[in-house]
């Protein structure tokens, strides 16, 4: 009697947390599927257009090259700071400094993003008194440091610690086995570091809101002008009380969508675990 | 003299670079809201008006309502995501063969990192309706005498739906960290509860107790990232400020405050102030919100590898 009871329980808890755990994922289907239903037709429809016009064209053009452009010179400004701090923070784990900037850096990671963007608007866009490439990039670059940091430092202590006493042992200097053996050694980790800040930051919209802008009817020419970004269009779109804007939003929503699965699935699949 | 290493060269100022940043930042906040905290005092962040006026003496501001629905928003979300990433964890570690347990990481993968326009977009063209005729018309028909049900949905922008699509977002983030923890403990603490004799559920129920630590910095972080989310709330909360805890009114977040207002914010004489002392809190909340959460975290991680 009791032990059947106890097996009713056991069944009880699998089908449970089972179904909790469906229901976790029930969203995500939901949302690409809704996605490509409404996404598709918008972009079978305009065609080519929807790619590289202008939005009066009904295309979203400006936006993608804006996307791509604030993505890159955000790694630009990014990258080798990140770099440093990542190689540093692996150097010394055990000093004051080196313990401070890692719970700097994880910090960073769950800041909120829209401070970000106030900030580099208050600092850079209101000096400048223009939105602005730069800006936005900047404040992307803010974001996109501390993941690659982060993935560096992980990729470094993947190591073996022989490698290092080993180059310790020849007489070389710390930087010298830093950045000529053991930086190399860890080169595919630290890329993965990169492209994974990469997609997250091409996906970004609250750090640009008071920052890039936004430029829609022409391709940006200069990187002091404002410039336009998918995320940012998309958001300007929902809240337009027009449909065919609506329309627009969900077609260049599954073009952020493609992009986002585009870098991050190959890169998910070619590796163990991943920290967003 | 001594040699300066030439690691320390080329590293120090990109980690000065980092902390100078992050320092700046907190120093452009506050000394750009102390227009606004001079003016109100407290009762900036105690009291709930906002009357926007050309002439400056006119001008009175308030935020409370928006503190209260970023911290009402972000419990609802944590108050979803808790159980289902509990499950979750289980079920992976547990249960799941192999494969699935791949399959069912990655895609939890894919979720935490989905650009949350995306959220924010199904958000406010599905979820929002879906909610206001299944979850919140009936409620409010049957039971509105809960003051919790007690407003009626009209729009189906509210506390409700931005609550809900938080613990979507940040489920998997969550249980990324449970999961982790769940993982790490020891197998001999398993082999051990079963050779009690103890059902599965009666082993979980023990093992849960011994993540306790590891859940609790996991919500809390969750927490801290459902407080900072800007985008997807704003498209589904309604913004409207409204300090009630009635599940189906529309509300504001600090996030989605700042989102709104600050473009035509250089029009009033103390709203920017106001609106970079609604930053600041937050940027104290997300603060603390993280570095307790992630304390928490390495100190068990910490215990659990002695």
């Amino acid at each position: 009697m009791l032990t059947s009871n106890r097996k009713t329980k056991e069944k009880v808890f699998f089908i449970g947390i089972g179904a909790l755990t469906i229901l976790i994922f029930i969203p995500l289907f939901h949302i690409i599927a809704t996605v490509l239903i409404k996404g598709f037709p918008v972009i079978a429809e305009r065609g080519t257009k929807f790619l590289t016009g202008t939005l009066s064209e009904g295309g979203i053009g400006p936006a993608i090259a804006g996307t791509f452009i604030l993505t890159f010179l955000s790694a630009l400004l990014g990258l080798p700071v990140a770099f440093l701090v990542g190689v540093y923070a692996y150097e010394y784990p055990k000093s004051t400094l080196g313990q401070w900037t890692k719970t700097l850096l994880q910090i960073m990671i769950e800041f909120p993003t829209i401070l970000v963007g106030v900030f580099v608007m208050q600092v850079v866009a209101v000096p400048m008194g223009t939105y602005s490439a730069l800006a936005g990039a900047l404040a992307l670059a803010i974001i996109l440091t501390p993941y690659v940091a982060v993935y560096t430092h992980e990729a470094l202590r993947e190591i073996p610690s022989t490698y290092r006493e080993a180059g310790f042992s020849l007489g070389l200097t710390r930087a010298k086995v830093v950045f000529r053996i053991l930086a190399p050694m860890a080169k595919r980790g630290i890329l993965t570091g990169i492209l994974i800040g990469m997609a997250k930051v091409a996906g970004e919209t609250a750090p640009l809101l008071f920052t890039a802008g936004g430029l829609y009817e022409s391709y940006p020419s200069s990187v002091t002008k404002p410039v336009g970004a998918v995320p940012l269009l998309i958001y300007q779109l929902v809240q337009s009380p027009n449909p065919v804007d609506h329309a627009t939003a969900w077609g260049a929503s599954l073009v952020l969508l493609a992009i986002f699965l585009g870098i991050f699935i190959p890169i998910r699949l070619s590796l163990k675990e991943v920290r967003l | 003299m001594r040699k300066v290493e030439s690691f320390k060269v080329a590293t120090y100022p990109a980690v000065i670079i980092v902390f100078l940043l992050f320092a700046g930042m907190l120093f452009v906040y506050f000394t750009n809201a102390l227009p606004a905290l001079h003016r109100y005092g407290l009762d900036l962040y105690l009291e709930n008006v906002w009357r926007a006026a050309e002439e400056p003496s006119e001008e009175v501001y308030g935020i409370a309502a928006a503190i209260w629905g970023s911290i009402y928003t972000s419990i609802i979300a944590i108050l979803i995501a808790l159980p289902l990433s509990v499950a979750y964890s289980v079920f992976v570690v547990d249960y799941a063969p192999k494969r699935l347990k791949n399959a069912f990481i990655i895609l939890s993968d894919i979720m935490a990192g989905l650009p949350t326009i995306i959220y924010g977009i199904w958000g406010a063209f599905f979820l929002v309706p879906f909610l206001r005729d299944w979850i919140m018309k009936p409620l409010y028909d049957h039971l509105s005498f809960i003051p919790l049900f007690s407003y009626p949905p009209v729009g189906g922008y509210s506390y409700l739906s931005a609550g809900v699509l938080l613990a979507i977002m940040v489920t998997p983030f969550a249980s990324a960290i449970i999961r982790e923890a769940y993982n790490m403990v020891p197998f001999t603490y398993r082999e051990a509860i079963y050779s009690l004799g103890a059902t599965r559920y009666e082993a979980t129920k023990i093992l849960l107790g011994y993540i306790k630590p590891a859940i609790i910095s996991g919500t809390i972080l969750a927490f801290g990232r459902a407080v900072g989310e800007t985008v997807a709330v704003s498209l589904v909360i309604g913004n409207t400020f409204n300090l009630t805890t009635a599940l189906f009114a529309p509300g504001y977040t600090v996030s989605s405050l700042i989102a709104n207002q600050f473009g035509n914010a250089f029009i009033y004489e103390y709203m920017t102030s106001t609106l970079f002392a609604a930053g600041l809190i937050l940027f104290v909340i997300g603060l603390a919100v993280n570095v307790v959460g992630l304390k928490m975290l390495k100190r068990w991680e910490r215990d659990v590898n002695i």
